[in-house]
């Protein structure tokens, strides 16, 4: 019995560990969604932050310089979305589609000499404590830096949101930019503002996954989260506890597909992959019966340009 | 202090069109202003430079002479200049005091003390902490002007305040525009409604096609030799000459109408008769909310209901839906012009084509015949004096008066027997509201059939040969117009009984 209960812990320490990147990539999405910017690109941003993490790391081998270097590098490409949307006023959802094909493609030939060379090992905290403690052990301890911070940034981003002098302008902005010009609010500082910040977490996700998760660079190696985060921020209906939550089971998706293909349950792969935008599918139906509530919730100017008078 | 607000010279110039044309004017405090002009007059344009909007191309803004560089709104909040825009300047999804606390400098706790000073000086009530969607239009403008308050303003400006208001918040607001000039607050009023301009301001500056024309006191100014100032020539006096002819045939019959729905926000009607008939304009009186809107969607079939009888030259129509009613020569005209009546995206002449799907050749085998519809177009456009000749233009770009012009040649030159009407003329101003009426007037002469459904009380007396009031869904008796006041119909309006 006791073994199960270890074993249970194990698990749900997996669990949390493969929900990192989408916690990470959702709660920057969703800051620059409630700005109004629909960033499509969040995928192409990730998987930049795991290129430029993982080279930094080899080249410079210091992890602290690679970790906020595969942020940078998330903020450099975000800004490119930036500025061509709130700069040049072109349409959201084009632009960012078209920041992920770029990412993707430009993460390809940077990564070309790094295919193959193995990571380093990220430090991990209170290593003792996880193998001394039966169940909760390796639930709470031994995991890397990056996790407690993913797990703290939902509460973090939440606060700043509801507390904040600075989130209620977020939100203000994300819910009339014109009111908000009138009020005298840079709208487009505020904006370009949440899409950097929005690039730095999809940065340091991608580099979670190059860094810590599976330590090297295989080309694509985002697989689809970014789109899952983006699918999550919409799941979560804005919300970021909700955004850790929905992580969390879209995470433990992934992992119970592995265990379970291990014990020999049949269900297709790709049936359990297609899962979460399934349920969010359905989320987004459920929640649609209450337009009062969406409204909300809702940044009712996301996706839209805002142009200022003159 | 007493406040001294100078405009100096303002011009400002958009692509075709001078929106001010070196606009001077000067206000002090202790007194309401108001500043009156048609639609497009240059009223928003200038109100938009006092409040750092848009900048001006020439001329400046003197504050109690020190001249304001206004190059953003935040420079009109420091230098004290407050503004209520007709279209409100609110955070929906944000709760009442989030949106009050965006732009405060205090801490929450200090901030809410304030604000209930506010509610208890000027006898206001709203609930801080409910999303501001779930208030009415009248609660939403107080939450504007409690947010100007804070900053204790010395200039307020309301641009179209009333617009969106009942008659009593109307009031209500006019009590306390009242009390805020008495403390000091310099008031400029922006309107195009000349009573309020009566009732309520003490000097009045016009405006016509960006410059002003006149300034002067209230007192000595009278609604016909305002409108004359604002419009820029006499306006023809126009009275309908009563249709004494009794013994006409009925052309439209409606028997036992009810409608009954769940959503708490529409109103039942409950076996609503009347008849309508050739040459006659019926005209149903009402404070808005009462049922006229489910009122018409039923007239004009978008809402079916079981058991009605409609009899349209003596056919039972009560089950065809708008296009196969317009199909038997019935036209309407609802409320909203801008999401009701006509698409704002599309052209004008696409616009055109929207209810002519058959009664015209437009479509030959499925596919357009622009030609045809523009020329068609084009008609309807001087015909109706719509002040464009561009039957590409984008409807949105149509002011409200020429879109309701341009609407009602739409629905007219099909030569209907019976146009059902929802306030025609609603938000327009005096010069496009003139025109409207003769149309509606000549309809009848030509011995076609109107239905008028108006809040608005001095129109229906103008236009109507019969009228009734709906309240709460019931429909008053008919009475011929003749016999009827605005005294009855405002009992009538208020739930009230006469005889």
């Amino acid at each position: 019995m006791s073994l199960d209960i270890s074993f249970i812990g194990i698990l749900i320490g997996s669990i949390m560990a493969s929900s990192v990147p989408l916690i990470l990539a959702a709660s920057g999405e969703l800051i620059t969604e409630r700005s109004g910017v629909l960033n499509l690109g969040v995928e192409g941003m990730m998987i930049i932050g795991a290129i430029s993490g993982f080279a930094l790391m080899v080249i410079t081998d210091n992890l602290f310089i690679a970790i906020v270097g595969s942020m940078f590098s998330g903020v450099i490409i975000s800004l490119i979305f930036g500025f061509l949307t709130q700069s040049l006023l072109t349409n959201h959802v084009a632009t960012g589609l078209a920041l992920t094909i770029f990412g993707i493609g430009l993460s390809a030939m940077l990564g070309k000499n790094f295919v193959g060379i193995p990571g380093k090992e990220f430090p991990i905290l209170f290593s003792s404590l996880r193998e001394s403690i039966p169940f909760f052990g390796p639930i709470l301890f031994g995991h890397s830096i990056v996790l407690y911070f993913a797990f703290a940034l939902p509460f973090l981003t939440n606060y700043f949101l509801k507390k904040t002098k600075l989130g209620l302008v977020v939100r203000a902005v994300g819910d009339s930019p014109v009111s908000a010009s009138n009020q005298g609010i840079n709208v487009t500082l505020v904006r370009y503002c949440c899409i950097l910040y929005g690039g730095a977490m999809c940065g340091l996700a991608g580099a979670y996954l190059s860094l810590i998760y599976t330590p090297q660079w295989i080309e694509n190696m985002t697989a689809g989260r970014g789109w899952i985060a983006l699918a999550l921020v919409v799941f979560a209906t804005w919300s970021p506890i909700k955004v850790l939550i929905g992580a969390l089971i879209f995470g433990g998706i992934t992992i119970l597909q592995l265990h379970m293909q291990a014990i020999g349950f049949r269900i297709p792969v790709q049936f359990l992959s297609a899962l979460p935008y399934l349920m969010t599918i359905i989320v987004l139906v459920v929640i649609s019966r209450d337009s009062r509530k969406i409204k909300l919730n809702t940044p009712t100017s996301l996706g839209r340009i805002f142009y200022k008078e003159k | 202090m007493a406040t001294d607000l100078r405009i100096s010279n303002i011009s400002k110039i958009y692509p075709g069109c001078i929106a001010n044309d070196n606009v001077t004017l000067q206000f002090k405090s202790g007194k309401i202003y108001a500043l009156l002009g048609e639609n497009g007059a240059g009223k928003s344009t200038l109100v938009k430079i006092l409040s750092g909007v848009i900048s001006p191309d020439n001329g400046e803004v003197f504050l109690n002479e020190k001249n304001l560089k206004l190059s953003s709104p935040l420079d009109a909040k420091k230098n004290k200049i407050g503004m209520v825009f007709q279209h409100f300047n609110l955070f929906e999804t944000l709760s009442v005091f989030e949106n009050l606390s965006i732009d405060a400098t205090e801490d929450n706790k200090s901030l809410r003390v304030r604000i209930n000073e506010i509610f208890k000086k000027y006898n206001f009530s709203i609930d801080l902490d409910v999303p501001v969607l779930n208030l009415s239009a009248g609660q939403k403008q107080k939450v504007e002007i409690i947010r100007c308050l804070l900053r204790s303003p010395k200039v307020l400006i309301m641009d179209e305040p009333t617009s969106v208001l009942t008659e009593q918040e109307t009031e209500e607001l006019f009590i306390s525009l009242k009390k805020f000039c008495d403390e000091g607050i310099l008031i400029i009023y922006i309107t195009h409604k000349l009573k309020e301009v009566l009732s309520l301001c003490d000097e009045v500056a016009v405006m016509r096609k960006g410059k002003v024309v006149s300034v002067s006191q209230t007192q000595n100014e009278k609604v016909e030799t305002l409108a004359n100032k604002m419009v820029g020539q006499k306006l023809a006096k126009i009275k309908k000459k009563i249709n004494i002819s009794k013994n006409k045939d009925e052309i439209f019959k409606v028997k036992h109408l009810n409608f009954y729905s769940d959503d708490p926000f529409e109103t039942n009607l409950v076996n609503l008769n009347f008849s309508v008939k050739k040459g006659e304009c019926l005209g149903i009186a009402g404070i808005s909310g009462n049922g006229q809107n489910e009122l018409f969607q039923i007239l004009s079939g978008e809402i079916i209901t079981p058991d009605t009888s409609i009899i349209f030259r003596n056919k039972e129509i009560a089950k065809l839906n708008p296009k196969q009613r317009r199909e038997y020569l019935m036209a309407f005209s609802p409320e909203d012009r801008i999401s009701q009546a006509a698409v704002p995206e599309l052209k004008i002449y696409e616009n055109v084509a929207l209810n002519n799907f058959k009664s015209s050749n437009f479509f030959e085998k499925g596919l357009v015949n622009e030609r045809k519809i523009k020329e068609h177009s084009k008609k309807i456009l001087s015909d109706f004096s719509v002040n464009t000749d561009n039957v590409e233009l984008k409807s949105q770009f149509l002011s409200g008066g020429n879109l309701q012009k341009l609407i009602l040649g739409r629905e007219l030159i099909t030569a209907p027997e019976l146009l059902i009407c929802y306030n025609p003329t609603w938000g327009l101003d005096v010069g496009a509201i003139n025109y409207i009426h003769e149309t509606l007037i000549k309809i009848n002469d030509q011995e076609k059939s109107t239905i008028l459904i108006s809040t608005d009380t001095e129109e229906l007396l103008k236009l109507s040969d019969r009228i009734a009031v709906i309240y709460k869904g019931k429909l008053s008796k008919i009475m011929p117009s003749e016999e009827v006041t605005p005294e009855k119909l405002g009992v009538l309006m208020g739930g009230g009984s006469i005889d």
